[in-house]
């Protein structure tokens, strides 16, 4: 147990630190800040509910940077991407923590909040799975006519139809290998902050489908992509929580420590995937925290009746970061056994890549 | 691996270790020697009571604790200081009740020239969990450079993490090349 002057509690150090290190996991592969999974694990370590917010959202600026710095080095950040997005996105969130005031003003916040999280979710995941599902399809097709496969393969029309809008100016992302509109990378920014900002995420399980299937950029790129805006948003969150008081630092460098070898893993682990392997933890995600949300929701409808209810979301979402990071290093163990040519599940092959080249 | 490129590696490595050591060594120390926590605690948010809630944590309403009012510059133990919005807080302070909460007298009151604290704490709920909410942080200001401090310590501290992983990595002779996303997309 170490003491936490500023937080006022004692808390199992160890547990910070381990925290830190799969949602480091996560984070780096699916290209995700884990707020949605942090904040509810802070406070059953004993952190008061603001104060696990501060915390949570300031780890999520330092752990953005640490997996920043690696996907750089991998080729997955599109700097130009990035930065038009970055305007968007925080006026995004700052529009976002209004329209939650304004529901709370309403006396509609947990409502609307879990509401508008179950329909946004529900439907990504929903939209994510299917396309992901087509796409290993057709990477296991391939596999079996002898093909070179691609590192990524989307199946998905609507990339074309955003970047078909004329509406100058155009920006010309060079590592995304993408022409679009201004707008339409404003408009993704803003979007996603605004939902971010109203249910209190970093909003990167919105912004990663958005980039793919929006923006029209490779899974990889998206997921480096928008680690730095996570970064860019998790420092503007950490300002403001700091200001208000809810950050305990040295929690925060506990936190990170976990996150160091735990943002290194997952980013590194991306190298070893295809995009649809990424698109599936992402679907993932998005079906526990569906379930997450929408089992409190049920109970809020029914009067509190079914208080059961709220408990098995909370088991879900504590569960599935564990979850998460057995997938992620059961991917990796795959493409370990594959490169040394021993057996690897049917459906695992599409998803792998052999021979990743490292060396001086 | 290449002689030159191990020489960069290492230099890489050694520099971002260096840096990670001093990096970490100052905030630690800043935490340790106690400046952060004034940082965090510097001003009243409202007029009220300086306290130390660790002294009244057990207070029940059959078994009130009582606090000593007074000008006190340290207010650890049974004290309560008096202050006003925008004072700056004597040392041990980790919350301010209120004059509201004191003239309500459900949770603390005054009697006889003491503070009498009978509900040191409620239960309050966050994303389905329950916590003791108590006065700890209650009507304390943090200096706003305090939250600049803390802005770039972690962007300091991300990017000593991070590039020391890369040094190390490129150290060991595990230097990842940039994936080709011409490829099929």
């Amino acid at each position: 147990m170490f003491e936490f002057l500023i937080a006022g509690v004692q808390a199992p150090w160890i547990l910070l630190v381990f925290t830190g290190f799969t949602v480091g996991i996560v984070g780096g592969f699916i290209g995700v800040g884990g707020g949605y999974m942090v904040t509810p694990a802070l406070i059953v370590f004993g952190f008061p509910g603001y104060m696990a917010s501060g915390i949570d959202m300031t780890h999520i600026a330092g752990k953005g940077i640490v997996s920043t710095v690696r996907h750089r080095q991998l080729g997955n950040v599109d700097w130009i991407l990035a930065l038009s997005m970055v305007a968007g996105t925080m006026f995004g969130v700052e529009e976002g923590i209004r329209l939650l005031g304004y529901f709370k003003h309403l006396g509609l916040s947990t409502v609307a909040l879990l509401g508008a999280s179950v329909l946004l979710m529900g439907t990504l995941f929903v939209y994510t799975l299917r396309e992901t599902l087509r796409s290993h399809r057709r990477l296991t097709e391939m596999v079996r006519e002898g093909k070179t496969l691609a590192r990524e393969v989307s199946t998905s029309s609507l990339p074309r139809v955003f970047q078909g809008l004329p509406l100058a100016p155009l920006v010309r992302c060079r590592v995304a290998r993408v022409i679009v509109s201004m707008w339409v990378i404003v408009l993704v920014g803003v979007i996603t902050g605004v939902l971010a900002g109203f249910l209190g995420v970093g909003g990167g399980f919105i912004r990663v489908p958005a980039l793919v299937y929006i923006v029209g950029a490779s899974t990889h790129i998206a997921v480096g992509t928008d680690l730095v805006e996570i970064v860019f948003s998790g420092a503007y969150g950490c300002l403001r929580h700091s200001i208000e008081g809810n950050v305990d630092f040295v929690a925060v460098l506990f936190m990170l420590c976990g996150a160091m070898f735990g943002a290194q893993f997952g980013s590194i682990a991306t190298a070893f995937v295809r995009g649809p392997a990424i698109r599936y933890m992402l679907a993932f995600s998005l079906a526990l925290a569906t379930l997450g949300a929408g089992l409190p929701l049920v109970n809020l409808l029914m009067g509190g009746k079914l208080a059961w209810l709220t408990a098995i979301s909370v088991i879900i979402t504590l569960g599935q970061m564990v979850f998460l990071c057995l997938f992620i290093l059961s991917l990796v163990y795959f493409a370990y056994r594959a490169n040394r040519g021993r057996w690897v599940p049917e459906w695992a092959v599409p998803l792998l890549v052999h021979n990743v080249t490292t060396g001086g | 691996m290449h002689t030159k490129f191990r020489w960069r590696a290492l230099i890489k490595f050694l520099f971002w270790a260096v840096a990670t050591i001093v990096v970490g060594a100052y905030a630690i120390n800043t935490y340790t020697s106690g400046q952060l926590v004034r940082w965090y605690y510097f001003e009243s948010r409202a007029d009220g009571y300086a306290v130390n809630t660790k002294g009244f944590e057990q207070a029940t309403r059959e078994q009130p604790v009582y606090l000593t009012i007074g000008a006190f510059s340290d207010v650890r133990g049974l004290r309560a200081a008096r202050v006003t919005k925008g004072s700056r807080l004597p040392e041990g302070t980790n919350g301010v009740v209120d004059l509201a909460t004191v003239d309500e007298g459900t949770r603390v009151r005054l009697d006889r020239g003491q503070l009498v604290v009978s509900v040191p704490w409620q239960i309050k709920e966050a994303k389905g969990f329950k916590f003791r909410d108590g006065f700890t942080h209650k009507n304390i200001r943090t200096n706003p450079y305090a939250g600049l401090w803390n802005l770039i310590m972690v962007g300091l501290v991300g990017l000593c993490l991070g590039f020391l992983a890369e040094g190390f990595t490129d150290l060991v002779g595990l230097k990842f090349q940039k994936i080709d996303h011409s490829v099929g997309h």
